[in-house]
């Protein structure tokens, strides 16, 4: 009955005039409270992200797959095995002594293979990257295991140099003798239900990399790498053993793949369960070791201007020790970048980490990570279909807990929702301007409601013809960067110059072509679409790769929102050059960086040197030419 | 004694009936070949043949009538009456486990290694079912016979290749002609539960003779094992069964002090007691190593052409042969890549690719021989792999030509039925690499087609590669003459099998797809139906006049 009645009221006349009032009551109040929701919005993103870390957020990880059953297998690696490794380890220090080059280490790496009866191949392979050449030679054996089909495969695999240092020399020995002895050892069982592919590959990344490509088929136009002799199916796990020391204490998961991939979480938190109950090792994420272990010792490496009771403090110390693997993460991810070689693997949808030995003087060795190998290649040996079942996006605030998507995604999303909505204000406040004959009238009187707004035409086409010109500026620099042989600081320096004085002909045709009144609307119109190019990027590259959406978004978030004209020119020109260093400071702050980015593009192809040359400067430069037009 | 003479009447008018009702004789001879391998590995093949003289198949155009009665001594029972209920002239069946690696292992002697289950028929036309109709109760029949799932072999996996697969015998001359039908479903598993039906097929089941070897605890652990059947006619002779197991073993594997020394305890775990009495031959055939020392116990019956022959028709006590190398203390692998791989020809297929739209189908022959060699080449994809013809690139040596391909025929997929069939005529120059490169393109699948464990891919048959040569050139020894019947037959050569990744929905979240969707149909119609029912009126907000008379919709 009353349902029927207030039916019928909202039916009357009244009853819609009440509905229409409050809608636009609402709306004038939305309108009226932007720049405070604007505000709220970035400061709830920001702080959302450096709470991240924080214990209550995390949760324990666990196994989601019930076939892979980890560490639920007695394991047969034994002294006799651990011996075996030790002789082939002596091999690789002969070698490595005589100086050998890497075919020749090839040769005998697959004459090693041969004496265990599996067949073993050498593929050469060369990089041209500008006037360079890289070139090595990568090792692979297939075992075809008794009574498999061969359609799936599991990769064991160890680079020639390890990651301890990225790649600057430090030699993988143990590792490669480990794969060595292990293929003898995995060839006694006839309970493999997949080819195992050992894969000795030369260099860091470089050798993996030319392997994977060829296996996939994949064609990059500066790589020439011989096709491959021996074949097996498709890989879906892939164990990476990093083992530079003597010896280790820990064994340290490494996860991140290029261009921010990460592995199922199932393959971490299997590999995780194995080391500390099979193994007996304990684990660290990456190579960072919690403070309880080491109450005496500094393992945060925490500011020291900070006062005692800080750093004393139990729960700081726990915040700390998960930031600093966030950050860890964050910066490999955000740069793309693989934290190990088994970072090359998911790109072609192989699940894989590097299972790396922290060197120490003790106590473990060959025993313990031939057991863990073993334990983990049994627990992905009882796949029967990909993994699937758990986490592909989640942060790892230490080897036992983890993030959800949805309890950090939203930090660099409300972000970009603040920016959104500072490009759709802009973009109406673009559209009015105040009434020249009331004018000094209105801006006299505080009453608003006396104020007389009118309509004007947006111009667009200017706006965007500015966007479009930094864009395009950002590809030129991006070509001149990948195209240069020799990145020097002078020919830096020249390029700084020139990124510097780049807003020069947007100014002059500005002065040509525009109006002078045009100019205060087309600067708002700019920052407009600024405003929404950074967010949507921002919002949509959070998916992919968030730790990428989250820098984008510190980085951007509050100096696009502050840019604005100023009447005064100097004041214009400091706020441009601020800009011109956010979009461009890295050619002379970080030229190591820019090095290893451009690399990494050209070898690798990781997207971060394109990203940041044709969205992310020209973004901040776009910023900065708001401030330097007129308003 | 008083009870048992009581029926002897009946036993003896039963058996003078029998005899007199079937003009046919049997017999059964069994053969065991075991091929010690240049790495330690040892083939062991196992030929069970039954023969049933003078008879001869079903005529389909008869199957309406009643089946003239068959009685059956040593002729498998079971597959007789399926044979006989469709009217199967000639029927191949193998289930295998593994990859044959034909340039290790050398060519097979049961040539149907491809990996997984695989069944061909040739089925005569005539009467008021349809081949297909005959095919399809034939798998079903056969896969409640041998525990396998080849039921599941249906239209989408069912090809008629003209060239590839030729009868074995002969087939009989009727009105209507006969009609190949040939599945294959790679991903079979072959176990404990197709043994024992195959066992059970056998006149002396897995008790006596050499069927006694069959031990299944170690041939289900062999590197690579498979069985067979195969019913053939041939003209004046009968219908012939032969059963076959197939399997090869790693006594380095098996040892513990890492040699290849083995026998028939040590890699059968069982040894002959006693002969089977039906049998009209058994014997056992042991290839000898060349130029190499060993040491062969018991003295074999004959030993020909580098072959140990044992009759095993008459076992007085345990029959254990065992091979040695008494010089080895260790069994070390061949290093040097030998100079002649034991097969002549070797195929490698990969799949290349990684989108799951895309991808590329690479096939790479090799020829060792000096002499050209045409081969067919026979590739069945299941509908949801298309290949494209045009896109077909083919490398001789590294160079482009486009020759050596003739005789194609090609029948085209047939989206949620039929699979696509690619037979050619190669022509493979002497010592040479063939490579074909050809454009594959991947199906967006319906959700309720893909299988339980989407997220493993799907199986893929093997490719077959047919010389048109004969065995006999095939075999690095000159062992056709000894080693059994099918050696004057053509090769066979199998490919492995693949696995292609097909895009896969996300199966662990159908509510909330349901959700999503029932929420985006419900917003939609809501829309919908507020359009529908409104009247748009105009509704003065203030009495002012001025701006402020907005129109304004007003729901009825």
């Amino acid at each position: 009955m009353s349902l029927l009645s207030r039916l019928k009221r909202a039916g009357n006349e009244d009853g819609a005039r009440v509905r229409i009032r409050r809608r636009k009551a609402l709306a004038a109040l939305l309108w009226k409270r932007l720049r405070f929701i604007r505000v709220t919005l970035l400061l709830v993103g920001l702080i959302w992200m450096l709470a991240i870390p924080l214990p209550m957020l995390s949760q324990g990880t666990y196994i989601d797959e019930n076939a892979l059953q980890p560490a639920q297998v007695n394991t047969y690696w034994d002294w006799a095995d651990v011996h075996r490794a030790d002789r082939y380890l002596d091999q690789v220090e002969e070698w490595v002594q005589h100086n050998i080059s890497s075919i020749e280490r090839a040769d005998m790496l697959v004459t090693e293979f041969q004496k265990l009866g599996i067949p073993a191949a050498t593929q050469l392979y060369a990089y041209t990257n500008g006037d360079k050449v890289v070139q090595g030679a990568n090792v692979y054996a297939v075992f075809s295991s008794p009574r498999a089909s061969g359609d799936e495969a599991m990769v064991i695999s160890a680079s020639w140099l390890s990651r301890a240092g990225e790649g600057d020399g430090t030699l993988n020995r143990r590792g490669v003798s480990t794969v060595l002895a292990l293929a003898a050892f995995l060839k006694n069982y006839s309970l493999w239900a997949k080819d195992i592919i050992f894969v000795l590959s030369d260099g860091y990344m470089e050798g993996m990399h030319a392997w994977l490509s060829t296996y996939h088929g994949s064609v990059q136009s500066n790589l020439r790498a011989d096709p491959l002799v021996l074949s097996s199916g498709v890989i879906w796990t892939a164990l990476n053993i990093d083992y530079p020391g003597h010896s280790f204490s820990h064994i340290g998961l490494f996860l991140e793949g290029l261009n921010g991939r990460l592995p199922n979480q199932d393959l971490v938190n299997s590999c995780q369960i194995i080391s500390r109950y099979t193994g007996g090792i304990p684990v660290l994420l990456y190579d960072q070791f919690h403070h309880s272990e080491f109450p005496n010792k500094d393992v945060l490496d925490l500011p020291f201007w900070l006062p005692e009771f800080v750093k004393r403090n139990k729960e700081f110390k726990e915040f700390s020790y998960r930031a600093k693997n966030v950050l860890r993460h964050v910066g490999y991810q955000g740069r793309g970048m693989a934290s190990g070689v088994h970072g090359l693997f998911h790109q072609f949808r192989i699940d894989a980490i590097t299972l790396y030995g922290e060197p120490a003087p003790g106590p473990h060795g060959f025993h313990a990570m031939g057991r863990v190998v073993e334990s983990s290649l049994r627990t992905t040996n009882n796949l029967l279909e990909r993994l699937h079942a758990s986490f592909f996006f989640y942060i790892m605030t230490s080897p036992y807990t983890f993030l959800k998507i949805g309890k950090y995604l939203p930090s660099a999303v409300l972000i970009s929702v603040s920016m959104l909505f500072g490009g759709i204000s802009e973009w109406i406040g673009a559209g009015w301007r105040v009434k020249k004959a009331e004018g000094g009238n209105g801006k006299s009187n505080t009453a608003t409601s006396e104020v007389k707004w009118a309509r004007q035409p947006r111009p667009l086409l200017h706006a965007l013809c500015i966007v479009l010109y930094t864009h395009a500026f950002g590809f030129v620099v991006f070509l001149a960067l990948t195209g240069t042989p020799v990145l020097n600081p002078v020919i830096m320096l020249f390029l700084f110059t020139l990124c510097l004085t780049s807003p020069i002909p947007v100014l002059c045709s500005l002065t040509s072509f525009a109006r002078r009144d045009e100019l205060p609307a087309i600067n708002r119109v700019l920052k407009s679409i600024n405003l929404c190019i950074a967010s949507t990027v921002i919002s949509v590259t959070s998916v992919l790769n968030f730790s990428l959406a989250a820098t984008t978004a510190v980085l951007l978030g509050i100096p696009l929102t502050l840019a604005s004209s100023s009447p005064l020119l100097p004041v214009r020109t400091v706020m441009y050059l601020l800009y011109v260093f956010l979009a461009f400071g890295w050619m002379v702050w970080l030229p190591g960086e820019m090095q290893r980015a451009l690399w990494s593009w050209e070898i690798l192809g990781v997207w971060f040197a394109p990203f940041v040359c044709l969205v992310y400067a020209p973004l901040a430069l776009q910023g900065g030419l708001a401030c330097l037009l007129p308003m | 004694m008083i009870f048992s003479w009581r029926i002897l009447p009946a036993t003896l008018l039963l058996y003078v009936l029998g005899t007199l009702a079937s003009p046919t004789s049997e017999t059964f001879q069994e053969e065991l070949t075991l091929r010690p391998l240049r790495d330690g590995k040892v083939i062991s093949r196992f030929s069970f043949t039954t023969l049933r003289e003078g008879a001869v198949p079903r005529n389909p155009e008869l199957l309406e009538a009643k089946d003239i009665p068959q009685y059956y001594t040593l002729f498998p029972l079971g597959l007789g009456q399926v044979l006989r209920e469709y009217a199967a002239s000639e029927l191949h069946l193998s289930l295998n486990s593994g990859k044959w690696d034909y340039e290790g292992w050398g060519y097979p002697g049961e040539q149907e290694v491809g990996t997984g289950a695989q069944l061909w028929a040739w089925i005569s036309d005539g009467g008021s079912a349809t081949v297909d109709e005959r095919w399809k109760g034939l798998r079903n029949a056969l896969a409640g016979l041998f525990c396998a799932s080849l039921g599941s072999l249906d239209d989408q996996r069912t090809t008629s290749p003209k060239l590839a697969f030729v009868p074995v015998g002969d087939l009989p001359a009727w009105k209507l002609p006969h009609q190949l039908r040939h599945a294959t479903l790679p991903s079979e598993n072959v176990c404990t539960e197709n043994l024992t039906p195959f066992l059970k097929l056998l006149p002396c089941k897995g008790i006596s003779g050499i069927a006694g070897l069959l031990n299944p605890h170690r041939l289900f652990d062999a590197d690579w094992h498979g069985m067979s059947v195969h019913v053939s006619w041939r003209e004046g002779r009968g219908i012939e069964v032969r059963l076959a197991f197939q399997a090869v073993f790693d006594p380095v594997r098996l040892s513990i002090d890492k040699k290849r020394d083995w026998s028939l305890q040590s890699i059968f775990d069982k040894s002959i007691r006693k002969a089977c009495p039906v049998a009209s031959s058994s014997r056992i055939v042991v290839e000898l190593p060349k130029n190499e020392a060993y040491a062969i116990d018991p003295k074999p019956s004959i030993v020909q052409e580098g072959f140990a022959v044992y009759d095993t028709s008459h076992v007085e006590k345990d029959l254990d042969i065992s091979l040695r190398w008494p010089l080895e203390s260790v069994f070390s692998y061949p290093l040097d890549p030998p100079l002649q791989p034991l097969s002549p020809l070797s195929v490698q297929r990969i799949l290349k690719g990684t989108s799951q739209s895309r991808g590329q189908l690479s096939v790479s022959i090799r020829n060792t021989l000096p002499s050209e060699v045409q081969a067919v080449y026979l590739e069945t994809m299941p509908w949801h792999v298309q290949f494209y013809l045009h896109t077909l690139k083919i490398l001789v040596n590294g160079h482009a030509r486009d020759d050596p391909l003739s005789d194609i025929a090609y029948t085209p997929p047939v989206p949620h039925g039929r699979p696509a069939l690619l037979e050619s005529v190669l022509r493979l120059p002497p010592n040479s690499t063939t490579q074909l490169d050809m454009d594959v393109m991947k199906s967006f699948l319906r959700y309720t087609e893909h299988p339980p464990d989407a997220q493993r891919g799907w199986d893929l048959p093997p490719a077959v590669l047919v010389p048109l040569v004969n065995s006999t050139s095939f075999v690095a020894s000159g062992a056709s003459t000894l080693l059994g019947n099918d050696m004057s037959r053509r090769p066979r050569i199998y490919t492995r099998t693949l696995l292609v990744d097909l895009a896969t929905p996300d199966f662990s979240m159908p509510y909330n797809v349901i959700i999503m969707s029932c929420t985006l149909i419900a917003l939609t119609f809501g829309m919908v139906f507020n359009l529908m029912t409104r009247r748009f009126v105009v509704v003065k907000l203030r009495e002012t006049p001025g701006r402020n008379e907005v129109p304004m919709e007003k729901t009825e």
